[in-house]
């Protein structure tokens, strides 16, 4: 990179002296989706890590499971996701402990928006997407802002490509800007929300540089957590 | 039982021989000068009911507070010293909106029993290092916990060492003895709440030295539907009246 | 002194006061527009006949991929041609530029321009715009003093190099020449190579992606390889998101009839 000189300076800035600051965080790419149904929900994370224009691993999970009704996807700066993730499981486990039974998935989204506010001077840089089974039995979606605030819904897209995606969720699961003639949207299955939510991902590899390589894709019902996988570009 | 007096009755730190805490000890027989509460769990809900003493005819019985809201789905009866019943239900109080603030969700009885356990045993603590002060003796207080959880009711009491236990009936304070007795001759678990009520303020009514009155009862029911709910002075003499 | 009485004369040479515009704009927060930058791997190599240029062909803006298929091996003349890396425009721009000085040099002089030309041309022109074109360039070709291959930097200065490799994949790609190239490579070594390289830097850095373009120059010919290898399918999609007809609501419609008042004759062309 310092090889070629035109990098080191953005177009129309006179080179000159400048200082480095030292920045805390780090953009480690990544896109996550999440779709929930009437009674599941499907998330799914690409597996590339990289920063700048250099890979790290194609083959990272972003999809973190905090219980058997509930899974967490994290993209950002990857050390944040890591850390954040690792609470998350400390305080599931000691909440296991003092109240003797599983987080439910609405407790686990009140509790990880309150974990992020504590930081909320010196946030953790993530987009956290959270999906499970409410107490109902009900798919159901969780997504933040990186300093807490939680929002309920049926989909949503995050991460690098997060503001390509949710547009086509919009149309294509919300039924946005869509003349269905009077009729009532038709019943999301699970293998719709399972093929819409691949396809997003082969479409983000297209465009965004830093999606790729492979897609997870988590499956959420009453019965567990089931597991696929899909290959992407790797350019 | 106090046969053995002796030097080890002093510190609440020290075990005696005989492997006792005195003074946790004499805090449990402290709750027995305390006033009367009784709590039933019937499968419709918990009936709390208390004995207000009314020592003096100048007293404002409405001012002497013996059954408190906790949450909207936890309700406390206290015997022994009110004023150390504040610390723990506030405590208690406090527990629950941190509860419902960290996890949007309302904390089960039995937690809410473990966080005023874990006050209640402080007593021990030497308390220097985060500037908080050393507790000087045990809380000289009974509570019973009466709540609601998925619906279902449930009645847990605690004494003063922290010993928290769940019960279908249980009598605590003065007339305690005698009122357990009862409860234990007459409680069934189908029994409704109506005859939940009418259990309770018979056996108030046996084991006080004075005339059972809406004056000096207080009534509580949690339940499902109508979770924490205090009587008014007239339903309270309603089912007094209508007492067998 | 009375300084007054002197009139400021503006100095010579170039005026980089937009440039100093632009910085304190950018210092006060404003956002320019976004230009294409050709992320890029691009690289050259001397063999045995002639050299072996290749490239990828992504080009981006920031994160997003703009074009999937561009190609970066530009024309400079019959023998000579140049890969470019950076701002699309400037490596368009002067390689366009430089192509037409040396069609002009070849009719003035009557001869096959020379290698070295093309690259003193250039550096000239990117050390007179002191960087402020981003443009770097891996330029190519064979004439009567034999096969070249030059890197050129934006600030220009330039190397002349038997193989050499540029842009954000340019250390992905030199790996592979580092262990692997050596003299006198036969044309097919030659072009795996350069492919091998350029799928290095295609798989490697997020800057480069999508296809190979290779571009053989010989001592008498040229073959221009475009899209010599599509190193990335495009995933298949299991659903159909084509729309069915009336998913677009129409919220009105009006009609207007169009009276034709005037009357329209043909009249004939004169043709006497």
């Amino acid at each position: 990179m310092s090889s070629l000189g035109f990098e080191q300076f953005p177009d129309y800035q006179v080179p000159g002296v400048s200082h480095a600051d030292f920045s805390p965080y780090e953009s480690n790419g990544g896109s996550i989706v999440a779709i929930a149904g009437e009674d599941f929900v499907v998330i799914a994370a690409d597996t590339r890590l990289s920063s700048g224009y250099n890979i790290h691993t194609r083959t990272q999970n972003k999809l973190f499971p905090l219980s058997n009704k509930t899974v967490l996807a994290s993209t950002g700066c990857w050390c944040d996701t890591l850390s954040l993730t690792g609470l998350m499981k400390v305080r599931m486990q000691s909440y296991e402990h003092t109240h003797l039974k599983t987080m439910t998935t609405d407790a686990v989204a009140q509790m990880l928006s309150i974990t992020m506010y504590n930081r909320r001077f010196f946030p953790y840089y993530v987009s956290n997407i959270l999906a499970g089974i409410d107490k109902d039995g009900k798919g159901v979606v969780f997504s933040y802002d990186p300093i807490g605030h939680c929002e309920r819904a049926t989909y949503r897209a995050g991460g690098t490509a997060g503001s390509l995606l949710q547009p086509v969720l919009d149309n294509q699961i919300g039924y946005k800007n869509m003349n269905l003639n009077g009729e009532e949207p038709p019943v999301l299955t699970k293998d719709r929300a399972v093929a819409v939510a691949s396809d997003t991902f082969i479409s983000a590899a297209e465009r965004d540089i830093y999606t790729g390589d492979f897609v997870l894709i988590n499956i959420i019902t009453a019965d567990g957590i089931e597991t696929k996988e899909l290959q992407l570009r790797q350019d | 039982m106090f046969l053995t007096r002796s030097e080890y009755d002093r510190g609440v730190n020290t075990f005696s021989p005989e492997g006792r805490l005195f003074q946790v000890e004499y805090a449990i027989e402290a709750i027995k000068l305390g006033s009367t509460a009784i709590g039933i769990c019937t499968k419709e809900g918990v009936v709390l009911a208390v004995e207000k003493r009314i020592t003096s005819p100048l007293m404002v019985p409405s001012s002497v507070e013996k059954i408190v809201e906790v949450d909207k789905h936890i309700g406390c009866a206290t015997s022994g010293l009110m004023a150390d019943a504040r610390t723990l239900i506030e405590r208690a109080r406090v527990e629950c909106q941190n509860h419902w603030f960290v996890y949007n969700e309302r904390m089960s009885i039995e937690s809410c029993a473990q966080a005023v356990s874990t006050l209640a045993i402080q007593f021990g603590d030497s308390g220097d290092s985060d500037g908080a002060a050393a507790m000087s003796r045990p809380f000289g207080v009974a509570i019973l916990f009466a709540g609601v959880e998925n619906k279902k009711p449930q009645l847990w009491h605690m004494d003063p060492s922290g010993t928290f236990v769940r019960h279908s009936a249980k009598a605590i304070g003065s007339g305690s003895e005698g009122a357990q007795q009862n409860l234990q001759d007459n409680f069934t678990p189908e029994m409704s709440l109506k005859d939940a009520i009418d259990l309770c303020l018979n056996t108030l009514k046996q084991v006080m030295e004075e005339k059972l009155s809406s004056t000096n009862v207080e009534v509580m029911t949690m339940t499902a539907e109508k979770e924490y709910y205090m009587f008014s002075k007239q339903e309270v003499e309603e089912h007094i009246s209508n007492l067998a | 002194m009375d300084l007054d009485l002197a009139r400021n004369l503006p100095r010579a040479g170039f005026n980089f006061d937009n440039c100093k515009r632009n910085a304190t704009l950018l210092s006060g927060g404003f956002k320019p527009p976004t230009t294409t930058k050709t992320g890029t791997t691009i690289v050259g190599i001397i063999y045995k006949d002639g050299v072996v240029l290749g490239a990828d062909t992504r080009a981006t803006e920031g994160p997003i991929v703009s074009d999937k298929n561009c190609a970066k091996i530009h024309y400079l003349a019959k023998n000579i041609y140049c890969c470019g890396a950076g701002t699309a425009a400037d490596t368009e721009m002067t390689t366009d530029l430089i192509s037409s000085h040396l069609e002009l040099h070849r009719l003035s002089t009557e001869r096959e321009v020379r290698v070295v030309a093309a690259n003193t041309m250039l550096k000239q022109m990117l050390f007179r715009y002191q960087g402020h074109i981003s443009a770097a360039l891996v330029l190519g070709g064979v004439d009567k003093t034999g096969p070249h291959i030059y890197s050129i930097h934006p600030h220009g200065s330039s190397d002349k190099l038997p193989y050499a490799t540029m842009g954000s994949g340019s250390l992905a790609a030199m790996s592979v020449f580092e262990s692997r190239w050596k003299p006198d490579l036969s044309e097919e070594e030659a072009k795996l190579l350069v492919r091998d390289a350029i799928a290095a830097g295609i798989f490697n850095d997020l800057g480069s992606g999508s296809n190979v373009d290779l571009c053989v120059i010989r001592k008498d010919n040229v073959e221009y390889l475009r899209n010599y290898e599509l190193a990335n399918k495009k995933g298949t999609r299991q659903l159909d998101y084509r729309f069915n007809i009336g998913a677009t609501q129409v919220l009105h419609s009006t009609t207007k009839d169009m009276h034709i008042t005037e009357r329209i004759e043909v009249v004939p062309m004169e043709t006497s």
